[in-house]
């Protein structure tokens, strides 16, 4: 029974983390309706950051975040105005080879200069943390919290503010709001900015965790992918509940089975919802059908 | 529920394809074909026959590729799956039961068929972004399928066909009747791609793909549609991989059925152009040499130069030039019709 609450509530913390890296990719999705298929070369990015400011500066990734993540706001801004904007108004398989062209740019420029070591920053903490019977690291409970703390503060973002607002009035019917007087093109670029903040985030979070590696955005992509599916496409909340899913599936699988077909069990997950569940465990109506090939 | 993306109704519907026309050869393919005869018969040094041998079969892998991604509108990024389906049928039927590759390579073709048939059957009423994901995720599952059952496949390791040579074995010591074997192989799916644009079928294929809602109310059934174009595209890759597993006679599941040979066969057929039967070809003699020569020459030095290269004209040719080297040379002659 220890066993068993270990490995769930591990597989929340782990998963957790999953759903903050896979946000980003499910709001850009919800307001652009385009899928960032370099959203896993993001999250290299920043974490060669994060490990380049705490190597360099001696300082820690959780406070790398204060620039990573601005860093990545700026970046996100600028792959928007070259490269995102000009395809939006194109057929959609556009954007979806200029993203995944940019991914394997990105990729294997960073193969030329980092090389394909593997770098990691040292424990932050020196000693696990307890809850009840059960111990955890705590970098994973670090970044639970501020998964906790990004989702709250992203649906008071979209609920409450005018900002918010405006990006619902977008998603629901781009050309009524740009009737309004709402700066469409402008709120596409301020989503995927913070979307690319969000990975940033992120991937601070997750580098005291992981090692990062120029392929290690297509290991991760591939999980938010599915995250992002499970939750809906397009739902912040969703996101944190399929994150918190694979977490679950994935730890329980690696230790109940072989941690090699773990990985398989979240890709047959996948193609099950999308078999019986094409709007995700949450998602809205049609989404998954919705005509956005047209 | 969300309206449609503001940017999608104020475009015009722009295809990314030429008008089709009917099957019959123009002067430009003819020569190109005769171009390419000409080039397996010279008898070029070791390096540049792999080169060539390499740029007929991507070439072929692109067109097939192009049948379900270009004319039928199902953007597949889960193609090395059938690739490697194909590679490992043939090796496994000729390692255990010493079954011919030259027959083995149908079986091959037609294993990977099904496989493409239920996948489309599965996923092929998802839309744009969910389709793609759907066949990524599913050449995840086959690639860690064929890394882990290592009783058939030999799991990491991989498999090696023996280098002995023999017409029967389809192994040869020489490169120069692999360059024919892949010129055959290009002209075959040339042939099946033409064959199609002019038939009935080629027609239920644009109408899907254009829209789906008018083809279904025209009485096409699209599942039936793309159902059979995804197997047919899907055989002609396991006829591919297996051709591959002939020529290089070692089968690497982490190279066979990886996302980036998925992404290859996309790009390539994307530069070209979609939705072409000459676009995929092209796209595959202008980058495969290319990323070749540039692999061979600079490899050691600056590994992923040449993908660096090779991505960033991607995203030069998909942002300016969206219906690729075909639309580029039609706007540049103004002939893009007799291509």
């Amino acid at each position: 029974m220890i066993t068993l609450g270990q490995l769930v509530l591990s597989g929340i913390f782990i998963g957790s983390i999953y759903a903050l890296m896979s946000m980003g990719l499910t709001l850009i999705f919800g307001v652009l309706r385009v899928v960032n298929f370099a959203h896993g070369e993001f999250l290299m990015l920043a974490m060669y950051g994060a490990w380049a400011i705490t190597r360099l500066l001696g300082l820690n990734p959780y406070i790398a975040a204060i620039a990573i993540v601005p860093a990545m706001f700026l970046f996100g801004a600028i792959v928007h105005q070259i490269i995102v904007r000009p395809a939006l108004d194109k057929p959609h398989l556009v954007v979806v080879f200029a993203t995944m062209g940019l991914s394997i740019f990105m990729q294997n420029v960073a193969l030329m200069i980092m090389t394909a070591d593997l770098w990691d920053v040292p424990p932050i903490f020196d000693h696990s943390v307890a809850i009840g019977p059960f111990y955890f690291k705590a970098e994973l409970l670090v970044g639970f919290v501020v998964t906790i703390l990004c989702t709250l503060f992203l649906r008071w973002l979209i609920r409450s503010t005018y900002l918010g607002k405006a990006i619902r009035a977008t998603v629901q019917d781009g050309e009524a709001a740009m009737l309004m007087g709402i700066p469409v093109q402008r709120i596409f670029l301020i989503t995927f900015a913070s979307g690319s903040a969000l990975v940033g985030l992120a991937a601070c979070m997750m580098m005291p965790l992981f090692s990062v590696f120029p392929t290690v955005g297509l290991n991760f992509v591939l999980i938010a992918f599915v995250i992002v599916v499970l939750g809906g496409m397009g739902s912040i909340e969703g996101a944190l509940i399929g994150g918190v899913c694979i977490g679950v599936v994935q730890s329980m699988s690696s230790y109940y089975v072989a941690p090699a077909y773990g990985q398989m069990f979240y890709f047959i997950l996948f193609l099950l919802v999308m078999i019986f569940r094409p709007n995700g465990l949450l998602g809205q109506k049609g989404a998954a059908t919705l005509g956005i090939n047209d | 529920m969300p309206g449609p993306h503001p940017y999608q109704l104020v475009s015009a519907r722009s295809p990314l394809v030429w008008p089709r026309r009917g099957g019959s050869l123009s002067i430009f393919e003819i020569g190109i074909f005769v171009a390419c005869v000409a080039i397996a018969m010279i008898g070029f040094s070791q390096n540049l026959q792999d080169i060539v041998v390499l740029t007929f079969l991507w070439a072929g892998l692109a067109l097939a590729w192009n049948i379900a991604g270009g004319y039928a509108g199902l953007i597949s990024f889960g193609h090395a799956a059938f690739f490697g389906i194909g590679a490992y049928t043939s090796t496994i039927l000729f390692l255990r039961l010493g079954l011919s590759p030259w027959i083995g390579v149908w079986c091959g073709g037609l294993l990977s068929a099904g496989f493409g048939a239920g996948l489309a059957i599965i996923c092929a009423r998802l839309r744009g972004p969910f389709f793609i994901l759907s066949t990524l995720a599913a050449a995840e599952v086959a690639r860690i399928g064929a890394l882990n059952w290592a009783s058939l496949t030999g799991g990491p390791e991989g498999l090696s066909i023996p280098p002995v040579a023999g017409i029967a074995n389809m192994v040869f010591a020489s490169k120069t009747p692999y360059v024919f074997l892949m010129l055959a192989f290009l002209a075959a799916v040339y042939a099946v791609t033409k064959g199609l644009e002019a038939s009935r079928y080629g027609y239920y294929l644009y109408s899907v793909r254009d829209d789906v809602d008018a083809a279904s109310a025209a009485g096409v059934n699209p599942l039936a549609v793309r159902t059979a174009a995804m197997a047919l595209s899907a055989g002609l890759t396991g006829i591919g991989g297996s051709l591959f597993a002939q020529y290089f006679l070692y089968l690497d599941p982490t190279f066979l059925i990886s996302p980036d040979l998925s992404f290859q066969f996309a790009l390539l057929a994307a530069v070209g152009g979609l939705g072409t039967a000459i676009g995929p070809v092209l796209g595959s003699f202008l980058i495969t040499p290319m990323s070749e020569l540039l692999r061979s020459y600079l490899g050691s030095q600056a590994a992923g130069l040449h993908l660096v290269i090779y991505s960033a004209l991607l995203i030069v040719v998909m942002l300016y030039f969206p219906s690729g080297i075909v639309g580029a040379l039609g706007r540049i002659s103004g002939r893009g019709r007799n291509l």
